[in-house]
């Protein structure tokens, strides 16, 4: 994009498209080894993982881990339970830190600015030291081992971080756009819907895709909130997979494999959304 | 004065409709202001209600002497600033801050480079490489935190690790048998380097979202006045990603500042070697394994007044340039 303006000298620029392709797939390399070690463990079998010389490739090819890890008791009702605390969380937290951007971007209001040095404060709180308290009123809530427990926490959770990028989003939509609305007969909260709404949308995925991640991998809310087996959540049952086998490499990484894969899935799910939502054209400065 | 004459002659004329006017005007004035409040409100019950309750419990269990003892038989037992001073006067204090501040300015300057080249790389590549290296970002991102820690402390492993085996195989003999966790320095530049692995996908994605949003034109009108690639990035993209990099930089600060859960999970077992923690992982110690909650909580609000000390200037900056122009 930014790459054709570079200037005319054509030749200059075609090299300089192969060095940032070259230089994209040193990237990718990095970048996925970790993940390609994790998943090549997966489908080796234990005395092979633990050789002097590596092997690149699952040279003797087993998918022996991944049943061992599925058929741990209770491994659908947990995936279960995680799909409906993250998508509950995802949606609520999108809804919440729109209207929340809104109204501190396109409305003078008393106290918003105190309220956004607020809510970032709270985000400096380690997570660890607001286990036990965090517990404590869930408990006289009657909210431990319910769902809406555990999703009330992450959208908490999620939600600073939110409204801040979500905020930076709304305010490079120009309201010259919501102002043409008005001017036809639109009402303002019909203007944030449908003009400023589908303008953020890159915003609403990036942020969407980074609460889903944090409620999915969370672990130390949910090993504290939900306290009953069939209420427990994947990262909890990959934990139980971690001290009931001890060094189990194979076993680990076949069932971190699974456990990344729905996070792989949602992407690629909102990815085409990204392109399709993709307004670069349509708002000019 | 001729407004106040104005508004007389009308009233005098047709008293009723300018009141009707009026009252209609203000209704619509409080709708006004009621609006951005209602769009408020769920953010702030959330935030408040369920958050609001456990800090002011921190707060007030950093001014109290809370030990198991306490805890189970509910005794509250207030012992003022004793937290605090203990924690000041220990000489782990100084050396954890060190260690945090050494920390942080590593990994979030780290981050924040590669991440920014990364979002720049990602505009300059066609559509399928670009998907590619998006998919790569997302599955490093998307490795649970804890399974990272494990695959890393095995690929930086003494006997089998793969970064020695690739390290004696390139001719580096002196990594056979290499014990990355044998001294503090090592071992930090290992988990410097998985967390900076872990955070460039996030800055680089939102880096990226941000970029997308950049009018075109103003590239292209950049290109025509005779701007590099460098001067359209000082003077054009950088000012208009500016808000949200000093945001992911915020961020990844508080992050970075209470970083637990790698150091906790790479570190394991290493205390003799690893005795100087990090703010956040001195913290949890007090609080769970010595089970002094009082002291972990004094630990935390101190972290929290640090943290807000290191990033309060760009906070303020951050809130001043999103100031409504309604």
């Amino acid at each position: 994009m930014i790459a054709t303006m570079a200037g005319s000298h054509s030749a200059r620029r075609r090299r300089l498209t192969w060095l940032w392709r070259a230089v994209a797939l040193v990237l990718v390399a990095i970048m996925l080894f970790p993940v390609y070690w994790m998943v090549n463990s997966s489908f080796e079998p234990q005395g092979q993982i633990l050789s002097l010389t590596p092997s690149f490739f699952p040279v003797h090819f087993t998918f022996h881990n991944f049943v061992d890890a599925t058929e741990r008791p209770y491994f659908l009702t947990d995936l279960r339970n995680s799909l409906i605390v993250v998508v509950s969380t995802v949606c609520l937290v999108l809804v919440v830190a729109f209207m929340a951007a809104t109204a501190v971007t396109r409305f003078r209001l008393r106290g918003a600015k105190l309220f956004l040095v607020l809510v970032l404060v709270v985000q400096m709180v380690p997570t660890t030291a607001l286990v036990i308290p965090l517990f404590l009123i869930l408990d006289k809530a009657r909210l431990l081992n319910s769902f809406q427990g555990l999703i009330l926490t992450y959208v908490t959770l999620t939600l600073p971080f939110t409204i801040w990028a979500l905020r930076g989003f709304v305010r490079a939509v120009p309201m010259e756009l919501e102002e043409a609305a008005l001017v036809d007969g639109c009402s303002r909260l019909g203007a944030f819907r449908r003009i400023l709404l589908p303008l953020v949308l890159p915003g609403l995925i990036t942020t969407g895709v980074f609460s889903f991640i944090t409620a999915w991998n969370d672990f130390l809310y949910a090993n504290v909130i939900m306290q009953q087996q069939d209420r427990w959540t994947l990262s909890v049952w990959m934990f139980g997979f971690q001290t009931n086998t001890g060094t189990d490499y194979g076993g680990l990484m076949a069932a971190s494999t699974i456990f990344a894969l729905p996070v792989v899935i949602f992407f690629l799910l909102v990815q085409r959304r990204i392109v399709s939502g993709l307004t670069a054209g349509a708002v000019k400065g | 004065m001729p407004v106040m004459a104005n508004g007389r002659a009308e009233q005098e004329i047709s008293p009723a409709p300018s009141y009707q006017r009026r009252s209609h005007r203000a209704r619509r004035a409080l709708r006004r202001q009621l609006l951005p409040f209602l769009l408020l409100l769920p953010a702030l019950v959330l935030v408040g209600g369920v958050l609001g309750y456990p800090i002011g419990q921190l707060v007030a269990t950093s001014f109290q002497q809370l030990g198991l003892f306490e805890l189970i038989g509910h005794h509250v037992v207030w012992n003022g600033l004793a937290n605090y001073r203990t924690v000041f006067a220990s000489s782990q204090f100084l050396d954890s801050l060190e260690q945090t501040a050494l920390f942080v300015l590593a990994t979030v300057g780290l981050t924040m480079l590669l991440g920014t080249g990364v979002a720049l790389l990602m505009a300059r590549l066609g559509k399928i490489l670009r998907t590619v290296v998006s998919v790569a970002l997302l599955l490093a991102w998307a490795m649970p935190s804890s399974a990272a820690s494990i695959v890393w402390s095995w690929m930086f492993e003494t006997e089998y690790g793969v970064v020695n085996y690739a390290a004696v195989s390139l001719g580096l003999h002196g990594f056979s048998n290499h014990d990355w966790f044998a001294t503090a320095l090592s071992a930090y530049t290992v988990v410097t380097a998985m967390i900076v692995w872990q955070a460039v996908p996030f800055v680089a994605l939102s880096l990226y979202a941000a970029l997308t949003l950049v009018p075109q034109d103003l590239f292209e009108a950049a290109a025509i006045d005779g701007a590099g690639p460098a001067t359209i990035f000082r003077l054009v993209t950088f000012p208009l990603v500016r808000p949200i990099f000093v945001l992911l930089t915020v961020l990844s600060v508080i992050w970075d500042g209470n970083v637990f859960n790698q150091v906790w999970y790479l570190t394991a077992g290493r205390a003799q070697v690893i005795n100087v923690v990090p703010l956040g992982v001195w913290q949890y110690i007090e609080a769970f394994s010595s089970q002094q909650y009082g002291l972990g909580a004094a630990v935390a609000v101190v972290t929290v007044a640090l943290l807000l000390v290191v990033t309060g200037y760009y906070i303020r900056i951050m809130v001043r340039t999103g100031e409504a122009r309604a």
